[in-house]
C-alpha cells in the first residue's frame, strides 16, 4: 500500500474502500425511518421480461459455437419476439430473416469478423 | 493575431479532410444515427456510441470514426426535442425540459412552429459552439501543457465531482457510482509498479476490464433490460405537422432566447463536468427569469424550447474542449468518444492538437459540415423521423442486444466476452433499478487511471506533502473552486432540511 511518501499500488484502492464504506452507511442511515411501506422491488411480475432476455442471451452465447452464426441469430429474434412480445408469425419471420442478413453483411462480410459459421459454411 | 492564422490554416486543412468523400459519409451515418436515436426513447446518445465502439476497431482512421461518433453525440440533441414535443417523452436527457412548453405547443396546434425553432437554435448554436471550439481550443491546449501531475489530480476529481453533483438525483448514489468506477478502473496491472491487483487470479482480468464490454454492457444491455419492464407503448402521431417555418412573430420572440442558449450552453460545455443536460436546464431557468411573461412559461412559450433546445446543442459542441484539450471527458457519451481516440491509438490530451492535427481540425471542421446535414435532415425531413416511433420496441430490443454481442465478440473473437457483457449488463440494470445512474461509474473508469497516476505521482514530488495540491497556483484555484463549490452544495443541504423539520 505504501505511504503518502511512497504511494504503492494499494495506495487509491485503500483510500476507495474508506470513501466506500462511509458513503454506504450515510446512504443506510439517511434512508432508515423513511419509507414506511417498502414498495416491492419488482412489482406485478416486472422481473419476467428482464429475466427473460437475459435467459436468451445466455442460451445465444452458448449455442453459437454449436450451431454458427446463422442459424442462432435467426433463432435469437425469433424467440425473444415469441416470448417477450408475441408478435404475429409473418412481421416475426420477415423482420427474423432480414435482420440476420443485415448483420450477416455487416460483420461477415464487411468487417471480415471471424464469427463462427457452424454448420452453414460456405 | 498568430493564434487566429494559425487557426483558419488547421481549419482548411481540416475542411479538406472533412470533405473527403469518405468521411462525409461518416459524418453523415453520424447525423442520421444520431437523429434516430436522439428520437427514439430509451435509446441515448451513450448507448449508441458504445455499441458502435467495436466497430471503430475496424474502420481504421481515426478521424473518420471520431467524426461519427461525435455525429451521434450532437446529431441526438437535434432528434431529441422532437419527440419532446410531439409526443411528451423526452427521446433523451437534455431534452426534458422542451417537454414543458413544447408539448403545450403541440396541444395548440403549433408543432409545427416548436419543431422548426428547435431545429433552427440548435444550428445557430450549434455553429456558435463549434465556432467556439475551434477559438478556444488550441490557446487553451497550449494553457494545458504547463500542468503537471498536481494540476491534472485536481482537474479530474473538480470534474468528477461537478459530474455527480450536478447530473444525478442523489448525490451519495452518484459518489458511490464514482468510486465504484473508479475501484474498477484499478483492476489489472498498476501504471506505475506493474503489481496485479483484484484479478482473483483470472489470467483475462490482467489486462484490466475491457471498457468496450463494460460500457456495452452497462448502457447497452443494461438500458434494453429496464426498457423491457416498461412496456413502452409507442403512441402514434397523428397530428400533422405543417407551417414548420416559424412565423416573423415567432422569431422576434425567440431569437434573443437561442442567442442566450447559446451562451449558455457554450460555458458550461467547457466546464468539467458539465454537458447538455444541465445547460438545458440552466437555460429553461434563465428564459423564465426574464421573460416578461413569465405565467406563460408551462402553457407552450416558444422561448421555453428555443432556449433550452440551443443550449444543448452548443454544449454538446463545447463539450468537446475539455476532451480533445486536455484529455478529461466531462460526460458519459464523451468518456465514449475518449475510449474510441484510445482505440485508435490518439492520446486525447494537450498535445493532441500538435501531433494529431489531422484528428483535431477534421472532426472540429466535420462538425460545421455535421450541423448543416442535421438543419436538413431535422427541418424538411422531421415527417419522415416521426415515424420511426412506429417502430415497436418489440423489435428493436432484440437486434440492439444482437448487435451487442456480435460487437462484443468482433473484438477480441472470443464468446467470453459475451458472457462478461451480460454480466454487466444485469449490474447495470439492477443499478438503475435502484436509481444509481451508471454515467458517473463510466466516466470514473475512464478517468481513473489518470486520477491515480497524477496523485502518485505528485506525492512523488512533494515527498509525500498533499499541500502540493494547493501550493501551486493552478491546481490550488482548481481545488478552491471544488472546496467552493462542495461549500454551496452544503449549504444548500442545509438550508432544505431545516426548511423541513422547521426549525
Amino acid at each position: 500500500m505504501g505511504r503518502f511518501k511512497h504511494p504503492g499500488p494499494g495506495f487509491l484502492p485503500f483510500g476507495l474502500a474508506i470513501v466506500l464504506i462511509s458513503l454506504s452507511l450515510i446512504l443506510i442511515f439517511t434512508k432508515r425511518g423513511k419509507a414506511k411501506t417498502p414498495t416491492p422491488f419488482w412489482p406485478h411480475r416486472t422481473w419476467l421480461r428482464p429475466f427473460l432476455g437475459v435467459a436468451i442471451l445466455v442460451f445465444y452465447a452458448w449455442i453459437i459455437q454449436r450451431l454458427g452464426f446463422i442459424i442462432t441469430t435467426f433463432a435469437f429474434l425469433l424467440i425473444w419476439m415469441r416470448v417477450i412480445e408475441r408478435l404475429p408469425w409473418r412481421t416475426m419471420i420477415s423482420i427474423s430473416i432480414g435482420t440476420t442478413a443485415a448483420l450477416y453483411l455487416i460483420f461477415v462480410l464487411f468487417l471480415e469478423v471471424p464469427l463462427p459459421l457452424g454448420i452453414l459454411k460456405w | 493575431m498568430n493564434e487566429i492564422l494559425e487557426m483558419f490554416q488547421g481549419l482548411s486543412i481540416g475542411f479538406g479532410i472533412a470533405f473527403s468523400l469518405n468521411n462525409l459519409i461518416f459524418a453523415l451515418i453520424g447525423a442520421v444515427l444520431g437523429t434516430i436515436v436522439g428520437i427514439l426513447p430509451g435509446l441515448g446518445p451513450a448507448a449508441t456510441i458504445s455499441l458502435l465502439l467495436p466497430l471503430s476497431f475496424k474502420i481504421g482512421s481515426p478521424v473518420s470514426s471520431i467524426i461519427m461518433m461525435a455525429g451521434i453525440f450532437y446529431g441526438a440533441m437535434y432528434g431529441g426535442s422532437t419527440t419532446s414535443i410531439l409526443v411528451n417523452i423526452p427521446g433523451e436527457a437534455a431534452s426534458v425540459v422542451t417537454c414543458i412548453d413544447g408539448y403545450q405547443m403541440a396541444l395548440k396546434g403549433r408543432a409545427g412552429p416548436a419543431l422548426g425553432i428547435a431545429a433552427i437554435g440548435s444550428f445557430i448554436a450549434g455553429t456558435i459552439g463549434v465556432i467556439g471550439l475551434s477559438f478556444v481550443a488550441p490557446p487553451l491546449a497550449e494553457f494545458a501543457l504547463k500542468f503537471g501531475p498536481p494540476e491534472y489530480f485536481s482537474l479530474t476529481l473538480l470534474g468528477l465531482l461537478m459530474a455527480t453533483l450536478l447530473g444525478g438525483a442523489s448525490i451519495v448514489k452518484g459518489l458511490i457510482m464514482v468510486v465504484l468506477g473508479l475501484l474498477l478502473g484499478s483492476v489489472g496491472l498498476d501504471p506505475i509498479s506493474g503489481a496485479v491487483r483484484f484479478t482473483w487470479g483470472f489470467f483475462m482480468l490482467q489486462e484490466g476490464v475491457d471498457f468496450v464490454t463494460l460500457a456495452m454492457g452497462m448502457f447497452g444491455i443494461g438500458e434494453i433490460l429496464i426498457n423491457l419492464e416498461k412496456e413502452l407503448t409507442t403512441e402514434l402521431v397523428t397530428r400533422k405537422i405543417a407551417h414548420l417555418w416559424p412565423t416573423l412573430k415567432d422569431w422576434a420572440e425567440s431569437k434573443w432566447a437561442i442567442i442566450r442558449g447559446s451562451f449558455i450552453g457554450f460555458f458550461i460545455g467547457i466546464l468539467p463536468g458539465g454537458g447538455a443536460v444541465i445547460s438545458s436546464l440552466v437555460s429553461y431557468a434563465v428564459e423564465k427569469k426574464v421573460s416578461k411573461h413569465p405565467e406563460e412559461f408551462g402553457k407552450g412559450a416558444i422561448q421555453g424550447v428555443a432556449g433550452p433546445e440551443s443550449a444543448n446543442n452548443s454544449a454538446a459542441s463545447t463539450s468537446f474542449i475539455p476532451l480533445l484539450t486536455l484529455g478529461i471527458p466531462g460526460n458519459a457519451s464523451i468518456a465514449m468518444i475518449f475510449a474510441a481516440l484510445l482505440i485508435q491509438g490518439v492520446q486525447p490530451g494537450p498535445f493532441l492538437i500538435t501531433e494529431h492535427p489531422d484528428v483535431f481540425w477534421g472532426v472540429v471542421a466535420s462538425m460545421y459540415v455535421g450541423n448543416v446535414m442535421l438543419l436538413i435532415l431535422n427541418l424538411p425531413m422531421v415527417g419522415i423521423w416521426v415515424q420511426l416511433l412506429r417502430v415497436p420496441y418489440a423489435i428493436l430490443a432484440p437486434i440492439i442486444v444482437l448487435f451487442c454481442c456480435i460487437g462484443v465478440y468482433s473484438i477480441r473473437n472470443t464468446v467470453f466476452d459475451i458472457w462478461v457483457m451480460g454480466v454487466f449488463g444485469v449490474i447495470g440494470y439492477l443499478f438503475r433499478k435502484v436509481d444509481m445512474e451508471p454515467g458517473p461509474l463510466i466516466l470514473a473508469f475512464v478517468l481513473g487511471p489518470i486520477l491515480e497516476r497524477s496523485l502518485r505521482q505528485a506525492l512523488l514530488i512533494s515527498a509525500g506533502s498533499p499541500l502540493i495540491f494547493f501550493t501551486r497556483p493552478i491546481s490550488g484555484a482548481l481545488m478552491g473552486f471544488l472546496f467552493l463549490f462542495i461549500l454551496i452544495q452544503v449549504i444548500m443541504a442545509f438550508r432544505k432540511m431545516r426548511s423541513k423539520y422547521k426549525i
